[in-house]
């Protein structure tokens, strides 16, 4: 079983976004469990939420403590929440950044960037201000995780996003190439499979 | 499966038998009609207005008042005085109501109701058998006898002294009270009905002499056409108030400018002073008691005050000096004492010798007023007659028929609506005394009467549905004003006081539709059924319906009486079950 | 067909395939996706039904009430609050023996203001004449609501579907939902045995004097009796058309088990997890799993939990006074019977509190190692230093 914790703050599509990569492996063929952590609901303010993944029925429901993978929509966040609680040597960090930070920012993980602001303004996804992140995100995740496959995170989007799917599924598909991990800086203009 | 649920309707229990109080529908008097000097149903004239019913509502008027434009002008409300809502936010603005839905009607053209109070047979009852009456004075009081006279079935001829009819309305009350159109626009409904008016005729001695040979019946209503005397050394430099505004509405203008001192404290002295600003004279009111005792409308003395009158208070005038130069005014200073008046004034008396003196071009008096000749005074003390609340009616012993004494000549108040009232006594008086014979008079009048007062209803005179209101008054506490939300009296445009004084042009302006129909909407219908249906949807035993009107299944009504608390308007009351 | 859905909206599916009628219902955290989606469906014309729209949950039970009685299939949901303001009108609704089916989301009743899982809400119901059904996961719910409409137009008597808030009505997981057909020949068309008509009319629910109120009384605890009889044909039906059953109780691996860890709602299922992991280290532990609560099938528990050694109770509830409210109930079940395990009552996961594998693993370690059950509920994990704010000693 894989475990996923997002990090993002109220409004930013945190809770859609583990939706979307739920139902894309489910696609896949994974078993799945996805819930937010509700807390007082408010525009602005932390949110998480949790993914699980299996390849049979998932009986533990309680939070998720020691994820394999974390998501942070809001690199904001990192100066007031540890985002590495728990989490698994090894395990990635996908951040929504422009740039890697330093090396040794993250000591035991693999870390990730996708500047999924850019391109969600770029596709005219929300505003300048609150660009809709999220599709750019699972995009840029389903990279580093070699998994779900673009075609069944395409077909999530298009079933989970209200408005603008094909520029959502824009958006996952330009994150899913341009998401830099350290010693491969720039991935642009790589074909993806799926 | 048990459940509890039955297949029996309610009805085998009647719960009728527990009753020991019985609700009934019992429409009363509205405070206002009380107050009302001819006991118009204002309750039910503002009902019908806020439904938009406007010739209705002036059907409603019509029976009790021939003058709704007239007198929603010159009518001093004593209506809305009493008006109950008065005790929640501010009192139902009666007077503009009655002035709209009467300048609508003379707009409109509306044409008199027939038949009048709603029953065919008691018109044509009245189509044969009708007397000739002949009326003294073409006045508030006279056109009144005659239309409610002629509404009964009888012939009448006035005859007025002076060149039009109208009497003090026509004479005594300026345009910018009482448009001219206005009034003709009334009194030619009258006119119309087949009164005739023969002017520059007065009623003379030889005329009462001989007034048997054609006439059945006499009225007098010559009203109070002379000015009373001040009684000091100069009084002959004294201009006539009452004479003053004659001219004025004759067409002459007889003042010169500068200043002027107005003596008295009634609507007489208030016209002449607002009267003379409009022709570029400064007034000064010259009044012997305070401000909150003049006798004047107060509401005409603060927009006599806002056109730039002057009040002099507690100073009588004692002599007038001078000529055409200038008068000097002599003025003695008065001071209050604890007594009051009959009428609640305070009672003033000289305060030692202290006098002053005023400078003025001209002194009009305007202290009161009598008959213009005394053998029209009532009798007293003489035999055969019957003294009512507004007339006196005397078997005359020279003229050898019946004679009226009305108007100013024997109203407890001297205003247009107490003149009408008095007027409609008189109709009702002889018509009894023609058909029943004097004797059945008071019994019969006294069944007219509206609530407590001494206001008489004609459709209640004519058997009309308003006999059986009920002469209990509505007091506040018996309304449930659950149902009233709060909402602001309507005004009515009103002229600046910059452009009063500049013309003769009517002062206060109309409702608009609208605010007639929201004004109306305020009034709580006091005592009057508005088919709100509260009783019906409230009353927990099903045991009201309406079949035509509504009605109490006394089989089922357990007398709890929540109908009667629920009715807004104490239309219902509850009574105790004989035993 | 399998799909990632929300707790919530399994029970919206359920209702929508359940061809409810009229529906009534005001909003509360965490119900509100199940109402929400169902406005919704009957906005868009996929449900053929009246949603009434009311200022509180009382008028929408009192809604429902009134539509049932005019013989028509109805559903309303609520949680927390706003069952405990339903309160009065659950009697009137199985007193009257109208078959509604409610959707109630366990959540915590303030102060301190709470929204999130906690059974006391649904358990302080208990003596209001409805059934209940507790669910732990989102297959479960669906399958559970739409047993609901026949268990309850079978035995007149309306049935509470009772889910985790959050962990179960904001968990998305796989759901498998039928198609319509197959619902259809499972709950075909309400006939209603009581019906208003405005052509025959009659009165509901009027006075009952002395004379007749006990046997009223009684009628609903013979028709309380007969719903296990109601809720196997009901299964044995759902079964045959989904080849899913679930049981009034369920036993996992429970046969030769010392210690069974008892419960309801979605610790059953971490609880499977970690019954799995101590079997593999030895231990001789099960799960009950408590899906009936009312009516209370005593004797099928004592059947499937008699032969422990220990029964080990998990509260997500609490009566002050008294302790954990399944505790109280097992105990009571077992008083009568031959063989009666100690029963050891565990209070945990309050007010959203988690219920962890680590949670559970405690408490079987507990009971393992005492002796006998304390005489008051144990509670697991409080915090001495939470909240010091709060403190006015």
């Amino acid at each position: 079983m894989e475990e996923i914790r997002f990090h993002g703050r109220g409004g930013q599509g945190t809770v859609v976004a583990s939706i979307i990569l739920a139902k894309a492996f489910f696609k896949a063929g994974y078993y799945v469990q996805t819930f937010p952590v509700f807390g007082v609901e408010r525009r602005g303010a932390p949110v998480e939420a949790y993914l699980r993944l299996d390849h049979q029925k998932i009986r533990v429901r309680s939070n998720i403590y020691t994820p394999d993978h974390v998501l942070v929509q809001d690199t904001k966040l990192l100066a007031t929440v540890d985002v590495t609680r728990g989490l698994k040597p090894g395990g990635w960090i996908l951040l929504n950044a422009a740039a890697l930070p330093d090396a040794e920012a993250f000591p035991g993980f693999r870390v990730a960037a996708v500047d999924a602001a850019r391109i969600a303004v770029a596709h005219r996804l929300g505003t300048r201000t609150h660009p809709m992140i999220n599709t750019a995100m699972v995009g840029a995740f389903a990279r580093i995780l070699e998994a779900p496959p673009m075609a069944a995170l395409e077909e999530a989007i298009r079933q989970e996003v209200p408005v603008k799917q094909e520029e959502n599924v824009a958006a996952a598909k330009d994150a899913y190439m341009e998401v830099r991990v350290p010693g491969q800086e720039n991935r642009q203009g790589k074909t993806y499979e799926g | 499966m048990r459940i509890s649920r039955s297949n029996v309707s309610t009805e085998i229990n009647k719960t009728g038998s527990w009753r020991f109080v019985r609700p009934g529908y019992d429409e009363k008097t509205a405070p206002c009609s009380n107050a009302c000097p001819v006991g118009q149903d204002i309750a039910r004239i503002e009902m019908l207005m806020g439904q938009g019913m406007f010739p209705a509502a002036w059907e409603t008027i019509l029976r009790e008042n021939p003058f709704p434009a007239v007198c929603g002008r010159v009518c001093f409300h004593p209506c809305e005085r009493v008006c109950n809502r008065g005790e929640m936010d501010s009192a139902v603005g009666i007077h503009h109501l009655e002035r709209f839905v009467g300048d609508l009607a003379i707009e409109r053209a509306y044409a008199l109701p027939h038949p009048f109070y709603g029953d065919e047979a008691e018109t044509d009852r009245r189509a044969t058998g009708g007397k000739t009456v002949a009326i003294g004075g073409a006045g508030p009081a006279g056109l009144a006898a005659a239309y409610f006279l002629a509404r009964l079935g009888h012939t009448c001829d006035i005859y007025e002294a002076d060149s039009e009819p109208g009497g003090v309305l026509r004479w005594g009350i300026p345009w910018y009270r009482l448009p001219e159109d206005v009034l003709k626009a009334e009194i030619s409904r009258i006119v119309d009905m087949g009164v005739k008016i023969y002017c520059q005729k007065p009623i003379t001695r030889d005329f009462m002499a001989r007034a048997r040979e054609q006439y059945d019946a006499v009225f007098l209503g010559c009203g109070y056409g002379r000015s009373l005397p001040l009684w000091i050394p100069g009084e002959e430099k004294v201009l006539n108030g009452l004479a003053y505004l004659h001219d004025i509405r004759g067409g002459d203008n007889t003042c010169t400018g500068g200043r002027a001192a107005v003596i008295g404290g009634g609507n007489t002295a208030i016209d002449v002073a607002r009267s003379l600003t409009r022709l570029g004279v400064e007034p000064i009111l010259v009044y012997r008691r305070r401000r909150q005792d003049m006798p004047a409308f107060d509401h005409e003395v603060e927009m006599a005050l806002a056109e730039g009158v002057q009040l002099m208070p507690l100073v009588a005038p004692v002599r007038i000096d001078g000529g055409d130069g200038g008068m000097v005014l002599t003025l003695q200073r008065m001071r209050t004492t604890r007594m009051e008046t009959a009428g609640g004034r305070c009672r003033v008396e000289p305060d030692g010798d202290r006098t002053e003196t005023l400078m003025v071009d001209q002194v009009y008096s305007a202290i009161g007023a009598e008959p213009g000749e005394n053998w029209l005074f009532p009798p007293e003390h003489q035999p055969g007659q019957l003294r009512m609340s507004h007339c006196i009616l005397w078997e005359h012993p020279d003229a050898r028929l019946p004679v009226v004494f009305g108007g100013d000549l024997t109203t407890p108040v001297k205003s247009v609506t107490d003149a009408v009232a008095s007027g409609k006594q008189a109709a009702m008086a002889l018509d009894t005394r023609f058909r029943h014979g004097g004797k059945a008079i008071p019994e019969r009048l006294g069944a007219c009467r509206v609530g407590d007062g001494t206001a008489l209803s004609m459709e209640i005179y004519l058997s009309g549905r308003r006999k059986t209101r009920n002469p209990a008054i509505v007091p506040f506490s018996a309304l449930n004003t659950d149902y009233f939300a709060p909402a602001e009296r309507q005004a009515p445009p009103v002229l600046s006081p910059e452009t009063r004084c500049g013309s003769f042009e009517e002062v206060e302006g109309a409702y608009g539709r609208d605010a007639a129909v929201q004004e109306a909407s305020r009034c709580f219908n006091c005592g009057i059924c508005n088919d709100c249906d509260n009783c019906r949807l409230f009353c927990p035993e099903v045991a009201i319906y309406i079949d035509g009107t509504r009605c109490i299944n006394l089989d089922y009504c357990k007398g709890c009486g929540i109908c009667v608390v629920e009715c807004p308007r104490n239309a219902m009351t509850l009574e105790e079950e004989a035993s | 067909m399998k799909e990632v859905v929300e707790g919530s909206h399994a029970v919206s599916e359920a209702v929508r395939l359940a061809r409810v009628q009229v529906m009534s219902a005001y909003p509360i955290t965490p119900q509100t996706h199940i109402v929400e989606a169902l406005s919704e469906y009957c906005a868009d014309g996929r449900m053929a039904a009246r949603f009434i729209c009311v200022e509180s949950e009382h008028s929408a039970m009192a809604a429902v009430i009134g539509a049932a009685s005019g013989g028509v299939r109805t559903f309303t949901a609520t949680s927390s609050h706003g069952l405990a303001l339903m309160h009065e009108l659950l009697h009137w609704a199985s007193a009257a023996r109208l078959p509604i089916v409610m959707a109630e989301v366990n959540r915590a009743l303030g102060p301190g203001w709470n929204i999130w899982m906690d059974q006391t809400d649904s358990l302080a119901q208990r003596d209001t004449g409805w059934i209940q059904l507790y669910c732990e996961d989102g297959q479960e719910v669906l399958d559970t609501t739409l047993l609901a409409f026949r268990l309850a137009e079978s035995a007149s008597l309306p049935v509470m579907v009772v889910l985790d808030a959050f962990f179960l009505s904001h968990t998305y997981e796989p759901v498998d939902i039928p198609d319509q057909a197959s619902v259809d020949r499972f709950l075909p068309a309400f006939q209603p045995r009581i019906q208003l008509d405005t052509q025959d009319p009659f009165a509901l629910s009027q006075m009952a004097p002395p004379g007749c109120y006990m046997e009223m009384r009684h009628d609903i605890e013979a028709g309380m009796r007969r719903i296990p009889e109601h809720y196997t044909a009901a299964e044995e039906a759902f079964a045959s058309v989904f080849g899913r059953r679930y049981g009034m109780l369920e036993a996992y691996r429970c046969e030769d088990a010392d210690i069974i860890l008892a419960m309801a709602g979605t610790a059953v299922s971490t609880s499977r997890q970690v019954v799995d992991d101590l079997r593999e280290r030895g231990e001789k532990v099960g799960v009950l799993k408590l899906r009936m609560f009312r009516p209370f099938p005593a004797a099928l528990l004592a059947s499937l939990a008699g032969d422990a050694r220990k029964i080990a109770v998990l509260d997500r509830n609490f009566c002050f006074g008294v302790g954990g409210i399944f505790a109280q109930e097992i105990r009571a079940a077992l008083y009568l019977m031959d063989s009666r395990p100690p029963v050891y009552s565990y209070i945990a996961g309050l007010g959203g509190r988690d219920v962890t594998p680590e949670t559970i693993e405690e408490i079987y370690v507990r009971t393992k190692q005492s002796e006998r059950p304390a005489p008051e509920s144990v509670w697991i994990g409080l915090d001495p230093a939470a909240c010091p704010v709060c403190r006015t000693d």
